[in-house]
Order: structure tokens, then C-alpha cells, then sequence
């Protein structure tokens, strides 16, 4: 998959839910649309982005959903 | 050419509520007020002799053949232009009526030709039809007095023919135009005797005749005349069923003879179209014989290879071998399929259920994902429902109209024609597009406001509408407090009312003038019912989704939700494209719009299916172009649909085909993804199976065959074949034992049968106990989702950002005669009006770059480039480029980038930044290369030497 | 000591040189150093003493006629500017009995005013009737009309009152008065006289039948055939609007009422109510089926009075004098005056306006003198093209509608086209086919290839080709046309071809 293209897929999830003022439904809302609507490989590959570490582009609240909800977000190898 | 197999009541019906008893012949009837004498009689069954009426059209009272008797009245008058009165005593025959019509009668033949035996018309003609009515037997006058018997006929349209030495002139062509269709393109030139109907100063062809079709069938003669019936002569049969082409559904006559279909006339009882039609449905479905059509199917190994023509079953087993072995090499989900919107809602439904059921996995989607993808999503976090909310018919009850991102009189002609009918009663219209569509003004038409925003910044004018209605206090605060979510409103209200969000904020980033939105907001606030249209130009950016919630919003801060005349009513491009979504097309959800993940459903199709089911989403159509690329997808099962030609970037799409193991292919023609296939099996068109379609407004509609398959098996049956040799047997004989299925599977389609289809004619879902004759609006007493659900639409500029490079914005779509990436329509005579994508290109953008009417441009974006003509219009406005993507050596879609939809990567086709300049040559690297690999395919084919 | 000199502008007076008289009278002047003040009034109507010129004396209004511009000298050297004697001398103008027998009320100010000037138009009594239609309320208004028993005088004779009533009870955001000045009948010029005669009088009704159904707006249908005309009502409109006549505040009432002008495009058939109305709207003139009524559903779909200029140019009178005063006047069912038009081979044309009731010989021979030409008056063509030709030994018939309805002739709009001994009633009747040939509009079939068909019959009678078996043809279609045509248009042409059958058999190759 290609990478920079996820990043900026998760980022642009990431700008609608900025919109919602409260912080904590932000962070569940993108997560949430992560579990919703993206392929585990698609996951898969945004989580090693996020742990390729570096100068990954990967927003804050993207970040922020990706730690916060790790333990459903990411599939099981398969 | 009308049809005389039809009952024709002269009148329309009127909707009166009162009704009134009058004796026509002594026979007591009772009809709505209104009701004319003539629809009365027709009601009772008297046939009371007419020529200048038809149901259709308004009474005109020119023939004078269904003039009566009434008890008290002087004179004769015409039951046609005469409303039925309480106590009314009417007489139908009697010798002096008799002897009038005999008589008029008498002066029709006096000017027609005597050649009865070899008109097309003959056995279907009014005229000849109230010539034996009347008892005409002699013609005193002789036939020697003028005539218009040598006047030439005008063959220029494609379709059909204009005969005027057959001519009654009883102008039912000229206000079927009027008053149907609303093109206004013939009159009558000249006055009385000379009086011939006329397409303006010019022939048909060149005229403002957009070839809906609505002339021609009002004809009572053959004057104007289909040419495929004048070719095979009278149909001996019809058939209803439903048109293949735009979302608006219409339910059509397909008059055969044999197994050759002669024409097809648009249905009365249509609900959806009622008796209207386009110039597509109408008349192009010559594509269906057309010599390309795919007969056998097909096999390589690599698509280098020369294609061997091979029988079914080899193709079924070696495709389905091939999928099994990709499995085993490369995983599971290796593999997924592509449903077709042009398919039937049992062939979709059976696609996904062999992804989910054979393949094992949910790698299934289908063409929606680049069209309305947004407007489920979006309409579903709103509304509860990812449809539509009301039916066709209840434009009629609007009085104001937002017209977004569509353009309905090129798009689905035949709501447009009810849309203009509804806006000439004197409806209000608001336009929010960025080029001067022709609704914006077109004869007895003109829009309110058009509000000409920037392509790209839908989000930013609806934000400022709803800025303008809340800051001015226009909302209706009882109807949000009683059916929405309270705590949500507010939270959107503290959004909505910041001053970033004001008309004179965004002007600068609309370009739209802050008084016109001020101006239209009132005017959309302030009417008791308004209704919002929408198409792609909504759903396909980049904040796709956002505009559709930002539509929701504005539709239930005005409380314009839950009945007639008002709604939020997306334009649906394809005739199943509603349907394929319902059928569980995406990968994340079942039919029913039910996620995977849910447990309890995935239960329940499991048990059905006898399989265990994946809970994960599977790959959305662009996901599985980057898997293949990224070498985790290598097989692909693409069922009616185009991707190289019809998804952006072209190139990217190109190199995932070639990237794969094993592409199968179904389709009618080898279309431009076939050149990538190793198996490709041959489809059947619309008539040459049974089914269903559900169009835009949820209505379910029979799709009848007409006609055997071609190659022999109808779609379904090739899945049904695969799902077999994949070792998954599905047992239908029929597709209304797939309808069954789904209507078990399904709560919303729960009361759908074929039986209840005929009965009905066509049914609205939910289908289901509480709603048995189906649902025409959607949230009549709450939401579906219960309380409706404000979200918060920030305005988020898109990445496709000009600049000195790309200065231009292109923004693409479609033209009347041409449908989608043309698979259909390039093989009819609608090339006539459309030959070739041009590229719209305003006259201060053309002239600094030296851009001449009917040039060569280069197209050119950070993607690809594309050569085409130019056409210079002040449509467009400056700033901005548009073009069509109907031809496939255009390459409208190489430009295109695969920026997307943020909620369900819809691509953005409506925004591109692009440069043009003049061309050197007629033709870019890409196509040239393009043609370069067609002619190599077209070596590889069966029985070619190479 | 400034003498004011009448020479008509009217176009029957220009035709015969109005205007070199009028040139020569001001050039005659100047030559003299005698002060002339020029009026270009309407006609008075006696247009075979046209151009008919008047001098104001102290003793009245002279008349000369009629003169030419090489009289002009001569009538100078007579001393006409102080009523001199010259044999073109008529006497003062009120005693010429043609004129004085007459019974004027639509046409008391034409030929009197100047038609342009508002200040005339109020001194000789304008506006007093719209005066007293702004203190009345609009049923008493309608009640008015109704009374007076005034009758449209387009040539249908339906019940102004009527019409009115429905107007003003239809519910409607908006209404309109439609005046048809679309005069093309053979043998009629009332509707022309007054327009360029006495142009307020009409604006003048059209404000007061507003005023009484609530309708806002006028407008003025005139055929394209009269720019003399167009010009004066044009100028009139400008000068009402100017003088609060017109407008939003119509004579400072708060109360709106304004008229436009629209200008036909020569087809017959838009004198027809219906087909005037889609005219108007800016479509081609066909004639619409009825129901709706345009009283209900007239101009956009919106309630209409429509009504012809002479019914509107009656409303002043009626509404000043009383609609008892009006009903006074007339025969049965036929109340009030009708301005009739004599044409054709007449000794004295012009307009005559006479109460109902007086008869066709009183016009043909107290008025009309005979013929021109001095031969016997072999059948006389009341009520345009479509009316029926009258034999003279119906000639005692009162004119009123019944009376001519139950003879089979028509009233129509009073036009009278007098013809000698040598006309052939065959060749008229085939002409009258022709004409509805040429101006049908072409919507119902009866009237579209019936009077194509009528034409070619009339042909083959008019040759003896199987004369009986045509002529008995030409009966049938004419009952097909009379009974079958939408309008009046095919419904009323079998009158003249009929009626020259019927009379004058002779002239079908029968005597």
C-alpha cells in the first residue's frame, strides 16, 4: 500500500473531526472511522508508519486515535 | 407514432377531492371535479371520437371530433375543453354529432394521402382508427383541391422522421414539447391552411429538438414516426420494463416483434417517469445488437497473449481456478469483485454474496464508491438512511428549489422536464454550481439566484446559507427542537453562528457575492416547501461527505423533511446505483446497509448462507488499485463496469491492471479495462434478463426480458456458474428466488415480491409490514435514526490548490446524448449530437493562451495530459475548465488526481488543477500510447492473425 | 386678435390632404400677418366632406369642407378665419343636420377636442365619470354598467355587467383590463376615430373598469395597421401618466391603475378575444378553447375583463350620466347608442352614432344618401367580413341584436359596406370564403381546411360544375363550419355565404 497516500487519508479524517469540540469525541470519531471503514491491511500499514517513527505526516489527532485505540484498531497478523 | 393498445382517457386526471355526478348517454358517473366530459366518458367507457387530445397534454379543443350534446347548452361543444358540472346531462351520439364529425372528418382525408396500406403506421394510427369511428366513407371534395401531399419529409433526425404531408396538425408534437418536456423547440409557422409544424427556422437535427421523444409519441399518425418502426413494421407485443440507463428509472414499453425489439415507448403508468422519456431510453438501445457486442467467452494467460474463445465452462473453471490458486499463493483477501450499477439488484446482490460467501472475504464494491458514496455516508450519520428521502412526484408540490452540483436537464432528463414543469407553475430555483447550467435559464425558466462558487467550496456556501438563516433568525426552531437531536443542534448552532461562517467571510473563498447567499438563504427559508437536488458535483470532493451532512443540516433547520414538496434528493447517475449500495456493493456492510462487524447480523447471513463470514471491512475500489500495486491483490472480478476508463488518475489505475494475476471481466463489449483482462465473459444487456432496478427515489422497479441473452446466459447465471466452481453452489432457477432472499435478509425489502411488482407496478423500500405498498417519503414521523443528527461542517480547502503552474480549475461532467464512459451510447447514433469530448474554456482564460473556438488544447495536470478540442463559452466562468469524460481516447480522467473524499475516498473528480495550452499535436504521449495498446489488443483477438 | 383653425389630424382626413391644408392655412396666415392658432382635432365623421376644417367664431364653430390646400387662398380671401362666406362653407358645424341628428356620447368629444390636450379633454367634461368612480365603491361601479344594459360592442353584444361582476368576484393577486383595438373589419373605423379623436376617453373607461374589478393594469391591443392612432394613444398614456391620471395614485387616490400599449402584427384572427389574449402574451394568435373564461383565466392565466374600445369609451358616459340614463336609450334588449360606420359605395359615409332601434334604411338614406356611384342599393354587409348581406328588403330592420340575430344577420361591430346593382353576390361570397382562408388562424380543423375546401366549392359553383351537388355540399360544410369552428371566426363565415346564397340565388347561376 502506498504509505504517503495513507497518511494523508487518515489526516483528512483527522481535519473533520478537528471540528468537533469536544476533544474526546474527536479522538473516537477518527478512530472509529478507522475501524469502520479501513481494511486491516490499510491499518496495518498506518500503524507502521506511526512506528516507522520519524517524520511520519501523520497528524496529532491521527496519532492521538491511532495510541488511544490500538488494541481494536490493529488486526492480528494474519 | 402513438400507440392505439394503450387506453387513452384525452384528458389528464384531476386530483379534486370534491366529486360531481353527471349523465353521460344516461349512464350516471361520477368523477373528481375538473374531470372533463370527454375523461368522464372514457372513465364510463364511451368512447367519445378525438384526435387532438390525449392524456398527456392539456384539452386544446381543435379537432373538433369530440364535440357533444349538452342538456341546456347551445351549440356543440367540445367534451375535451368542457368540465364535467353536477347534473350535467350529456348526449355522445346522436345524428347531428355524427354528421359534424363525419363531416370534419371529411376535411382531414381531403389533405391526407390515401396510402394507408403502405404507412408505418397502418393498424396504429388514430387518424385511421376515428376514420372507421366516424363512419367516413366518401370524400365529397374530391382530391384534386390544395394539399400539402408533396411536401418533403425531413429525415435528419437519427431516430425518427417528420413527414408533414401526413400531417392533421393537431399540435399535440408542439405542446408535448411545451408542456412535457419544456424545451419548446417546435411551433406552427404559418396560419390556417398553411399551418405546418415547424422545429424552428431549421430541421430537426439542428434544431433546439433535444430527441426526448415526447413528439413522437404524442403523434397520433405517422407523421412523426419512429425509423425502427418504420424499418421493422408493428411490434406484436409489449413488455414493461425498466430503462438502463440514469438513475431516474423510467419504466418503458418494449414494443418486440419476435425477439426484435421495435421500439421503445416511455410507460404511462410509470410512476417515475409517467409516459416521459430521454433521448437515451428512448432511443438509444441500439448498443444491445450492436456487431462489438461480446458473444463467447474468453481466456490468456497474460495479457499479452492472443484471446482463445473458449465455452463457458472452460471460462467459469479456469477463472475460478484462477482465483482459488491466488488465494493459496497470496492470501485470502488476495482476491475481490467489483458489482455493477448497471446490473440488476439480484446480480449485485449475488456478487457480494460470492465475495463474502466464496471468496471469504469482503473485498467487494462497486461503482458507487466514485459517485455517491458520500451521500450514503453522509445521509446516514444525518438522517439514519442512506437514500434519498422523497419520490420523483413530489417536485410538484415544491415551491422552492436548490439545484447543487447537478445538472439535471443533461444528467436525468426526464425529472428535469417535472422540475421545469413545477418551476413554470411558478416555483423558486436556486442554482449553486459553478457553471451557467441550462436550467439557470432556459425558455420559461430562470433561476432565483445562481450562486456561481468556485468548484471546490460547497461546503463554504452551504455553511454561509445556514450562517445566514441562524444569524437571521429563519430557522424552524419547533420543527429542529421536536425531531432532532437538541444537544447536537446547539453544538452546530455555536459552530454555525461564528462570523468565519458568514456569506461576507467566505465570499472570498466562493467567489460567490455575500448578498446572493443572503438572498437566496431568505428566499429558501421563507417558502413552505423546499426541496434540495443534488448530484456529483456534491459528492465528489474531497469534503464529498461534508456537503452532503451540510445539505442535511440546512434541510432540517428549515424543517424541509418528512413530506411532500421538500427533501434532500440525491440525483443518482446510474439506473441501479441505489440498489447496488442497498445490496450490500461496499465492502464494509451487508444488504441493508449493516456493517460487517455487527455480530448479530453477520449471524444471521451466515446461518443463510452456510458460511462463516469475515468481520472486517474488505477494499474499497481505490484500496484494491493500491493493494494491487502494493502486490497484496492479484485477482479481480469486475462485473459491469469500466475502471480503466471511468476512475481517475488513468495511468495508476492502468498499472494496477497490469499488476494483476487473474482480471475477469464481464461486460457487453470489450471495454477499455477488458484489454487488461485473462478472462473475459460476455454480459447481457437489460433486455435479455429479468430482475430488478431501484432507482433514485428507492423505487423498485421489474427489469423483463425481452429478449434471450446473447451469449447465452443472463449475468446472474455466470455468478451463479463461478460461485459453483468455486465450490460455493447457489441454487436460484429464477431471479425471484434471489428476491426472495434478499426481501428474507433484508428488513427494509422484507414485502418485495415479483408478484407485488407487477401488481404495483414498482414499490418505494421500506417494503416491509408496517409499510406493505412501499414508502415514498422517507422520515415522515421521526427520523429514521430517530432524532435527526446536525454535524458540525467545517469548510476544509481541498489539496488541489492552484497555482503558476496550474492556474486553471477543472471540473468534469456529463452531456445529454451521452451516458457515462459511452460503453453504450458511443454504439448508437447519439454520436451524432456528441462525437467527441470538448473542453469548455472561458474567453478570458482563451484568449491570453491564444485558445481558439475548436482548437486543439493540451490539457495538463500533475498527473498526466490529454489532448481535446476547445469549445470558447461564457458558460464557464473564468478561472475554470470543464469537460466530459464520455470517450475513452480523450483521457478526461488521466488529469484527474486520486485526491478523495475524506469518509469514503470518492475520488474528486470535480476538482483539478490544470493548465491548457494550445496543441502542437492532436494527441499526447498518453494517447498516443493509448492507441498504440488498443491496436495490440485488437491484434490478440480471437480469429485475428498476431 | 388670435383665430383658431380646426384641420383634422384623423388619418380618413390626412388621406385627402389634412395635412397640405393644414400647411397652407398656417403658410396663408403668415402671409397675411394674421394670427392662427392650428387645432389638429379628430374628425366629426363626415368623411365625405373631409378635410373637413372648422374656424371658431363668435357665433361657434364654422365648418368648410372639403377643402383642399389650393382652397386655402380663396377661403383667405373670403375672410373664412371670421366665418366668410365661400361656396365650401357648411354653415356652423353643430347645425349640419347629418350630425345634429345623431345621438353622440361615445363620441361627444371627438372631433371637438384636441385630442392631446388634457386641459380640452377636462374642459369639455373629462374625467368627471373617473371622479366619481374613485367615491364609489366597486360593486355600485359594477352595478352602473349593469344597469345601463351596455352590451360589448366587439360584435358579440354579451352583458358588459356580466363580464364585469365575474371579473371583480374571481380571486386573483392580479387582474387586467384588455382593451382589443385590433379593428379589422371591412367597412369599420369607430375604434380609430376615437383613438385619434378623443385617446383619454378610452383611458378614461379602462381606469374606471379597473377601478370596478380591481384590476391594476391595462392594456391596449392596437393593430399594427394604425400608427396614426399608435402615436396619439402613445402620447396620450405619456401625458395621463404625467397628470396622476395613470399610475400608481390614479388622480391621487392611492389607488393604481396604469395602461400599456401593445402593437399587433397584422392577423385578423387576433381580434378574437382569446387569440388577442395569447397575442399579448407573446405568443402566436390562436384562438384558446373556452372554458376558462378569460374572466377567470384570461392574460397569464389571471382574470381579464376584455372588452372592444367602443364598450370602454361608453363606461364615462355611463358612469357620469347614470346607467338609467343610458339604459333610456335604445330598443329591447339593445340599450344605448351604437357608433355605426357607413362604407362601401355610399353618397355620405362616415360615423353615425344613433340609438339602437334606428333602422338600416334610416342609415342607408337618411344618412348615407345612396350610393356613390347613384345606382339602386343592391344588398348592404353589416357587421365586418363575417356579417351577413343584408338584402334591401330587410332594410326596415331596427338596428338590434335580436331583431338581427332572429333575420340571420349580425350587428357586429356596426360596420355597414354598401353595395350597388352590379355587385355579384357570388363573387362575394366566394371572397368572404377567401378571406377566413387567409385569416384563419388555423387551430380547428372546420375553420383550417373548411374554408380552403369552401373556397374551392364556391369555385366549382361558380363555374356550374355539378352545381346542385356542391351547392348542397357547400350547405353541408357551412353547418359543419357554423356548428364544429372553435370561434366565431369559422362559426360566423357561413353567414355571408349563406346570406348571398339565400338572397341572391340568382347569382349562383339559379335565377
Amino acid at each position: 500500500m502506498n504509505r504517503k497516500k495513507l497518511v494523508t487519508m487518515a489526516n483528512q479524517i483527522a481535519a473533520f473531526f478537528a471540528a468537533e469540540p469536544d476533544h474526546s469525541v474527536a479522538v473516537a470519531g477518527v478512530a472509529g472511522h478507522l475501524q469502520r471503514y479501513w481494511e486491516p491491511r490499510m491499518r496495518r500499514e498506518v500503524y507502521a508508519v506511526l512506528d516507522g517513527g520519524g517524520e511520519h505526516g501523520l497528524s496529532p489527532l491521527v496519532v492521538e486515535a491511532l495510541v488511544a485505540h490500538r488494541a481494536s484498531l490493529e488486526p492480528a497478523r494474519p | 407514432m402513438y400507440s392505439n393498445k394503450i387506453t387513452d382517457h384525452g384528458t389528464p386526471a384531476r386530483p379534486s377531492t370534491q366529486q360531481v355526478t353527471l349523465q353521460i348517454d344516461g349512464l350516471a358517473v361520477t368523477v373528481p371535479a375538473g374531470t372533463s366530459v370527454l375523461r368522464a366518458a372514457a372513465e364510463a367507457g364511451i368512447r367519445i371520437p378525438k384526435l387532438c387530445a390525449t392524456e398527456s397534454l392539456e384539452a386544446f379543443g381543435s379537432c373538433r371530433l369530440c364535440l357533444v350534446e349538452i342538456e341546456g347548452r347551445k351549440g356543440y361543444p367540445a367534451s375535451c375543453t368542457t368540465p364535467c358540472e353536477q347534473g350535467m346531462q350529456v348526449r355522445t351520439q346522436t345524428p347531428k354529432l355524427a354528421s359534424l364529425r363525419r363531416n370534419t372528418m371529411e376535411l382531414y382525408i381531403s389533405d391526407h394521402p390515401l396510402d394507408c396500406l403502405t404507412c408505418p403506421a397502418n393498424g396504429n394510427c388514430e387518424l385511421q382508427d376515428m376514420a372507421g369511428a366516424v363512419g367516413l366513407r366518401e370524400v365529397r371534395y374530391g382530391f384534386a383541391g390544395k394539399n400539402h401531399l408533396a411536401e418533403p419529409a425531413d429525415a435528419s433526425n437519427p431516430y425518427f422522421s417528420y413527414d408533414p404531408s401526413k400531417c392533421i396538425v393537431c399540435s399535440r408534437c408542439v405542446r408535448a414539447c411545451d408542456e412535457v418536456q419544456g424545451t419548446f423547440a417546435l411551433t406552427v409557422a404559418g396560419r390556417g391552411f398553411q399551418s405546418r409544424i415547424a422545429p424552428g427556422p431549421t430541421d430537426f437535427l439542428h434544431s433546439e429538438c433535444v430527441s426526448c421523444g415526447a413528439c413522437v409519441k404524442a403523434c397520433p399518425t405517422a407523421t412523426l414516426m419512429e425509423k425502427t418502426v418504420a424499418a421493422h413494421g408493428q411490434p406484436d407485443r409489449a413488455v414493461v420494463t425498466t430503462c438502463a440507463y440514469c438513475g431516474v428509472g423510467c419504466s418503458f414499453r418494449a414494443e418486440v416483434k419476435g425477439s426484435q425489439v421495435v421500439r421503445m415507448v416511455p410507460h404511462h403508468d410509470g410512476k417515475a417517469n409517467h409516459g416521459h422519456s430521454c433521448v437515451k431510453g428512448r432511443f438509444a438501445w441500439g448498443y444491445a445488437t450492436h456487431p462489438d457486442r461480446l458473444q463467447k467467452p474468453r481466456i490468456r494467460q497474460r495479457i499479452t497473449d492472443p484471446w482463445r474463445e473458449v465455452s463457458w465452462e472452460q471460462a467459469i473453471a479456469y477463472a475460478a481456478g484462477e482465483l482459488r490458486r491466488i488465494q493459496q499463493q497470496h492470501g485470502r483477501g488476495a482476491v475481490g469483485a467489483i458489482t455493477s450499477s448497471r446490473c440488476t439488484n439480484e446480480e449485485t446482490y449475488l456478487v457480494q454474496k460470492l465475495v463474502r460467501g466464496a471468496f471469504g472475504n469482503n473485498n467487494v464494491d462497486t461503482c458507487a464508491r466514485v459517485c455517491h458514496s458520500p451521500t450514503g455516508y453522509g445521509l446516514r450519520q444525518t438522517l439514519g438512511e442512506s437514500a434519498g428521502t422523497q419520490d420523483f412526484d413530489s417536485v410538484a408540490h415544491t415551491d422552492c428549489v436548490i439545484v447543487i452540483g447537478a445538472n439535471p436537464t443533461a444528467g436525468h432528463p426526464v425529472f428535469a422536464a417535472r422540475l421545469k414543469q413545477r418551476l413554470r407553475q411558478g416555483a423558486h430555483l436556486i442554482v449553486i454550481d459553478p457553471r451557467r447550467i441550462e436550467l439557470v435559464r432556459t425558455p420559461h425558466v430562470a433561476a432565483d439566484f445562481h450562486l456561481q462558487l468556485r468548484p471546490g467550496t460547497n461546503v463554504a456556501v452551504l455553511d454561509a446559507l445556514a450562517h445566514t438563516i441562524v444569524t437571521e433568525g429563519l430557522q424552524r426552531e419547533d420543527y429542529v427542537r421536536a425531531r432532532c437531536d437538541v444537544a447536537e443542534y446547539e453544538k452546530w448552532l455555536a459552530f454555525i453562528r461564528q462570523p468565519r461562517n458568514s456569506p461576507e467571510a467566505l465570499q472570498a473563498v466562493t467567489g460567490v457575492p455575500a448578498e446572493l447567499v443572503r438572498g437566496a438563504a431568505r428566499l429558501f427559508a421563507g417558502v413552505r416547501n423546499g426541496a434540495i437536488y443534488y448530484g456529483l458535483g456534491v459528492t465528489e470532493h474531497s469534503q464529498g461527505s461534508t456537503t452532503v451532512m451540510a445539505i442535511a443540516n440546512l434541510a432540517m433547520l428549515t424543517g424541509n423533511l418528512g413530506r411532500p414538496g421538500v427533501g434532500v434528493n440525491p440525483l443518482r447517475g446510474q439506473n441501479n446505483v441505489q440498489g447496488s449500495c442497498d445490496m450490500g456493493s461496499f465492502p464494509h456492510e451487508f444488504p441493508g446497509y449493516r456493517h460487517v462487524s455487527d455480530p448479530a447480523v453477520r449471524g444471521l447471513f451466515e446461518r443463510h448462507w452456510g458460511v462463516r463470514l469475515d468481520h472486517e471491512p474488505g477494499l474499497r475500489l481505490p484500496n484494491m488499485f493500491d493493494a494491487a500495486l502494493g502486490g497484496s491483490f492479484k485477482g479481480l472480478y469486475v462485473q459491469g463496469e469500466d475502471v480503466v476508463q471511468s476512475d481517475p488518475d488513468t495511468q495508476h489505475v492502468q498499472q494496477a491492471m497490469e499488476s494483476l494475476e487473474c482480471l475477469i471481466v464481464q461486460d457487453l463489449f470489450m471495454n477499455e479495462t477488458a484489454k487488461y483482462a485473462h478472462v473475459v465473459l460476455p454480459g447481457s444487456s437489460f433486455l435479455e434478463k429479468d430482475g430488478t432496478f431501484t432507482n433514485a427515489e428507492r423505487r423498485i422497479s421489474r427489469v423483463t426480458r425481452v429478449m434471450p441473452p446473447l451469449a447465452g446466459k443472463a449475468d446472474w447465471e455466470v455468478t451463479v456458474a463461478l460461485a459453483k466452481a468455486l465450490g460455493y453452489p447457489m441454487d436460484y432457477q429464477h431471479p425471484e428466488q434471489i428476491m426472495a432472499e434478499i426481501a428474507l435478509l433484508t428488513p427494509t425489502f422484507r414485502g418485495v415480491t415479483y408478484e407485488k411488482l407487477e401488481r404495483l407496478g414498482s414499490v418505494q423500500w421500506p417494503c416491509n409490514e408496517e409499510a406493505p405498498d412501499g414508502t415514498p417519503v422517507l422520515h415522515e414521523r421521526q427520523f429514521v435514526r430517530g432524532k435527526g443528527r446536525f454535524v458540525v461542517t467545517e469548510y476544509v480547502p481541498t489539496d488541489a490548490h492552484t497555482n503558476a503552474s496550474y492556474p486553471l480549475i477543472l471540473t468534469t461532467g456529463r452531456i445529454l446524448s451521452q451516458y457515462n464512459v459511452g460503453t453504450q451510447t458511443r454504439r448508437t447514433a447519439n454520436n451524432v449530437w456528441y462525437a467527441e469530448d470538448l473542453l469548455e474554456i472561458h474567453p478570458a482564460d482563451a484568449e491570453p493562451r491564444g485558445v481558439r473556438d475548436g482548437e486543439f488544447v493540451v490539457l495538463k495536470s500533475r498527473k498526466g495530459e490529454t489532448t481535446l478540442r476547445a469549445v470558447v463559452t461564457e458558460r464557464i466562468q473564468p478561472g475554470v475548465v470543464y469537460t466530459t469524460f464520455h470517450h475513452p481516447e480523450s483521457g478526461a480522467n488521466v488529469v484527474i488526481t486520486e485526491n478523495s473524499d475524506w469518509a469514503t475516498n470518492c475520488p474528486e473528480y470535480k476538482v483539478t488543477a490544470v493548465e491548457v495550452t494550445k496543441a502542437a499535436a492532436p494527441a499526447s504521449s498518453w494517447q498516443q500510447r493509448f492507441g498504440e495498446f488498443g491496436k495490440a489488443q485488437e491484434s490478440l483477438r480471437p480469429g485475428s492473425e498476431g | 386678435m388670435t383665430a383658431t383653425v380646426y384641420v383634422p389630424r384623423d388619418s380618413a382626413a390626412v388621406s385627402v390632404g389634412a395635412h397640405a391644408v393644414a400647411a397652407a392655412i398656417a403658410a396663408a396666415a403668415a402671409g397675411r400677418g394674421e394670427r392662427v392658432r392650428l387645432v389638429r382635432n379628430g374628425s366629426r365623421g363626415l368623411l365625405w366632406l373631409e378635410p373637413l376644417i372648422e374656424v371658431a367664431t363668435a357665433s361657434g364653430r364654422i365648418a368648410y369642407g372639403p377643402v383642399q390646400a389650393h382652397d386655402v387662398e380663396g377661403l383667405f380671401a373670403a375672410d373664412v378665419l371670421r366665418g366668410g362666406a365661400h361656396p365650401l362653407r357648411l354653415g356652423p358645424t353643430a347645425e349640419i343636420g347629418w350630425l345634429a341628428r345623431q345621438q353622440r356620447l361615445s363620441f361627444a368629444r371627438t372631433g371637438v377636442v384636441d385630442p392631446l390636450s388634457a386641459d380640452d379633454y377636462e374642459a369639455h367634461g373629462g374625467l368627471v365619470a373617473l371622479r366619481a368612480a374613485l367615491a364609489m365603491a366597486g360593486d355600485a361601479l359594477v352595478e352602473q354598467v349593469a344597469s345601463s344594459g351596455l352590451r360589448g360592442r366587439g360584435g358579440a353584444g354579451f352583458p358588459a355587467g356580466i363580464k364585469w361582476r365575474t371579473v371583480r368576484q374571481a380571486q386573483a393577486d392580479q387582474k387586467y383590463v384588455a382593451c382589443n383595438a385590433d379593428e379589422g373589419d371591412s367597412g369599420t373605423f369607430s375604434d380609430r376615430m376615437l383613438l385619434e379623436g378623443d385617446p383619454f376617453t378610452l383611458l378614461e373607461g379602462m381606469a374606471i373598469a379597473g377601478l370596478a374589478v380591481g384590476a391594476t393594469v391595462g392594456y391596449v391591443y392596437l393593430r399594427s395597421e394604425y400608427p396614426d392612432a399608435r402615436a396619439v394613444l402613445r402620447a396620450a398614456i405619456e401625458t395621463a401618466r404625467a397628470r396622476g391620471w395613470l399610475g400608481d395614485s390614479v388622480l391621487g387616490s392611492s389607488r393604481a391603475f396604469d395602461v400599456h400599449l401593445r402593437i399587433g402584427a397584422g392577423a385578423y384572427i387576433c381580434g378574437e378575444e382569446t387569440a388577442m389574449l395569447e397575442s399579448l402574451e407573446g405568443k402566436r394568435g390562436i384562438v384558446r378553447a373556452k372554458p376558462p373564461l378569460p374572466a377567470i383565466a384570461g392574460l397569464w392565466g389571471k382574470p381579464t375583463l376584455v372588452h372592444n374600445v367602443m364598450t370602454l369609451a361608453a363606461v364615462p358616459w355611463i358612469v357620469q350620466h347614470g346607467g338609467a340614463a343610458y339604459a333610456a336609450i335604445g330598443s329591447g334588449r339593445s340599450r344605448g347608442t351604437l357608433p355605426v360606420q357607413l362604407a362601401g359605395n355610399v353618397a355620405r359615409g362616415g360615423l353615425v352614432e344613433v340609438p339602437f332601434g334606428t333602422t338600416l334604411r334610416e342609415l342607408l338614406v337618411d344618412y348615407g344618401g345612396g350610393t356613390r356611384s347613384g345606382r339602386p342599393i343592391r344588398a348592404v354587409q353589416v357587421g365586418g367580413p363575417l356579417g351577413a348581406y343584408v338584402p334591401s328588403s330587410a332594410f326596415d330592420l331596427p338596428l338590434d341584436y335580436e331583431a338581427f340575430a332572429a333575420a340571420g344577420f349580425l350587428v357586429g361591430h356596426g360596420g355597414v359596406v354598401v353595395f350597388d346593382d352590379t355587385v355579384d353576390l357570388g363573387r362575394m361570397a366566394r371572397f368572404a370564403m377567401a378571406f377566413c382562408a387567409a385569416e384563419s388562424c388555423g387551430k380547428c380543423t372546420p375553420c383550417r381546411i373548411g374554408s380552403t375546401r369552401g373556397v374551392e366549392v364556391l369555385d366549382k359553383i361558380l363555374a356550374g360544375e355539378q352545381r346542385e351537388a356542391n351547392t348542397a355540399l357547400l350547405r353541408d360544410l357551412c353547418d359543419t363550419m357554423t356548428h364544429g369552428s372553435l370561434c366565431a371566426m369559422g362559426g360566423l363565415l357561413p353567414m355571408p355565404v349563406l346570406s348571398a346564397l339565400d338572397h341572391f340565388p340568382e347569382d349562383f347561376g339559379k335565377g
